[in-house]
């Protein structure tokens, strides 16, 4: 299934909403859309999972690479609404060591993280 | 690439081109240039026309103003004959009549573009009923284009050069997929012989040690993978197992599986780790294997299995498949929620421990075998696959194995996995000497 993402500001950073499959097959279109945002100097950008559906190895290594390189622009990424099926594939991973994981929008902007 | 010509003597059919005709075409200068400027690669007098038409009148005339113009002509008295030819020669551009004993111009046409080996010959049909009717006939039936007996010698030059301009097109568009063909076919000769190296690296099933037999399957998806395992008897006593997952698929994931393999071996352990603690041996290669340019990396089970002491150590980053299904029924997950390698430099991974007894399975597996979808995108899951392992019992580690690629694809509906699948069992069997 192909990705949609579509890029909204909000108040000190950026909300991405992704649409469909984050996988290898949609990694090019992923990795353009967060690095264009990266590159306009986004303090913090919300990733919001609730439309996707999967995500593969190879989208959560990219995660994994996003997270590194906000870190390295001394921004933050995190992550909003993931399905219960990403949820799993997450935790498994404990990818919210790296990437906070939040229910709602309000409390990704202030940083409180909930039990994810 | 033409074939020898032929010699069936059917017809009329003479090569009465020359390779000197430059000096000819200095008698119309005009269209000399026009032919330089307008035709790809090779020179006028390089290319050939084969003119197939049965009154001899017409055909002798414009043989000779082709010849003017430069080409090498050939020439047929009818279409069978100027079949043969074709075959034989593969001229650039074939002009042909309509009307014509034995084989008209548009059955021609027709036998042409049937025969995968003429089908892409450039056919410039002529006529004297050049109705709007007739050409769209000619047209449907295979000729690329027209040519009236009326037209001028103007627009014979330009019709024919026409021609020749998208026979030349058409000949380096084949010879380009030819060249492709051939690089593509050397390169899978290379994908293959670099997947029978990798191959070599994983160990053969049957007893590896006293009282432990060990069953695997290797199905990579694209001929050479990023899964790789490996046990090997460390001493006596002691086994060092792994199974590890490069994300991505083809080369580059078999190129760095096949470097971690090298830093896995005893001897690397010893020298870059001191130990070969399984938590310890991870948080060493989570520093050595970081995440790459392109956010590839690696999940792993890594165990040692004391068969003396039967205790397995294991550590496991990122990497789900691993199962330990007990003798009394019972099937333990044993991954713990944890980074994959290269995730974060600073991770430490723990080592669990679990005891073990004769009649135990151990399953390593990478992802490739569960995380297979259904036609509506459904994966089949870990879930399913530890079903299938409890309802297989204590069959054959070959019939479980088989049975759970079986279920996996009837999920999935073909046998072509999406991802590398392998999976590694060993079963501490009964006839334990140490025991």
């Amino acid at each position: 299934m192909a990705m949609q993402t579509k890029e909204r500001p909000v108040a000190n950073g950026v909300v991405l909403d992704l649409a469909g499959d984050l996988t290898y097959a949609n990694r090019e279109q992923f990795k353009t859309a967060v690095e264009a945002i990266r590159q306009k100097g986004c303090r913090h950008l919300i990733l919001n999972m609730a439309e996707v559906r999967f995500v593969d190895s190879s989208g959560l290594g990219l995660l994994a690479l996003v997270s590194q390189n906000f870190k390295l622009s001394q921004a933050k990424v995190s992550m909003l609404k993931p399905q219960s099926y990403v949820r799993e594939i997450m935790s498994l991973a404990n990818i919210q060591k790296l990437i906070p994981v939040y229910d709602n929008e309000q409390d990704a902007l202030a940083g409180q993280q909930k039990a994810a | 690439m033409r074939e020898a010509p032929g010699n069936d003597g059917n017809g009329e059919m003479s090569e009465s081109g020359t390779r000197d005709a430059s000096r000819e075409t200095l008698h119309e200068p005009r269209l000399t240039r026009d032919a330089s400027r307008t035709t790809l690669d090779a020179p006028v007098a390089g290319q050939t026309v084969l003119v197939i038409d049965d009154e001899p009148t017409a055909r002798v005339a414009l043989v000779a103003r082709l010849k003017r113009l430069g080409y090498r002509v050939l020439q047929a008295d009818n279409g069978k004959a100027g079949l043969d030819i074709l075959r034989y020669e593969r001229p650039d551009l074939t002009i042909l009549d309509w009307m014509m004993p034995e084989m008209d111009g548009p059955s021609f046409c027709e036998v042409v573009r049937q025969d995968p080996a003429l089908l892409s010959s450039q056919i410039l049909m002529m006529t004297s009923n050049d109705q709007p009717e007739q050409i769209a006939e000619g047209l449907a039936r295979g000729a690329d284009d027209f040519l009236s007996k009326a037209a001028s010698k103007y627009e014979i030059t330009a019709r024919v050069q026409a021609g020749i301009r998208a026979a030349a097109l058409i000949r380096r568009l084949e010879d380009v997929t030819a060249e492709i063909r051939r690089k593509q076919e050397a390169l899978e000769r290379e994908l293959q012989s670099a997947a029978r190296y990798v191959e070599s690296l994983l160990p053969a099933s049957g007893n590896i040690a006293p009282g432990v037999r060990m069953v695997c399957l290797y199905r990579p998806s694209l001929g050479l993978g990023g899964d790789l395992f490996n046990v090997v008897p460390w001493s006596d006593d002691l086994l060092g197992l792994y199974l590890l997952d490069a994300s991505g698929h083809g080369v580059s994931p078999a190129l760095r599986s096949a470097s971690f393999a090298t830093f896995l071996r005893r001897e690397s352990l010893l020298r870059h780790v001191g130990s070969s603690d399984p938590g310890a041996v991870l948080t060493e290669a989570n520093k050595h294997f970081p995440l790459t340019e392109n956010g590839h990396y690696f999940t792993i089970v890594f165990a040692t299995l004391d068969v003396r002491c039967h205790t397995l150590s294991y550590a496991t980053a990122g990497h789900s498949g691993a199962f330990l299904h007990r003798h009394s029924g019972e099937v333990c997950r044993m991954a713990r929620p944890n980074l994959p390698l290269g995730f974060d430099p600073s991770t430490v991974y723990g080592t669990e421990v679990l005891s073990v007894e004769p009649g135990d399975r151990l399953y390593v597996l990478s992802d490739g075998l569960y995380e297979v979808p259904d036609s509506t995108g459904n994966l089949w899951g870990q879930d399913r696959l530890e079903q299938l392992i409890r309802t297989l019992g204590h069959r054959p580690l070959t019939e479980v194995l088989s049975g759970a690629v079986t279920e996996a694809v009837r999920w999935l509906g073909h046998e072509q996995f999406p991802d590398d699948v392998a999976v590694m069992a060993l079963e501490l069997t009964e006839a334990d000497t140490h025991a």
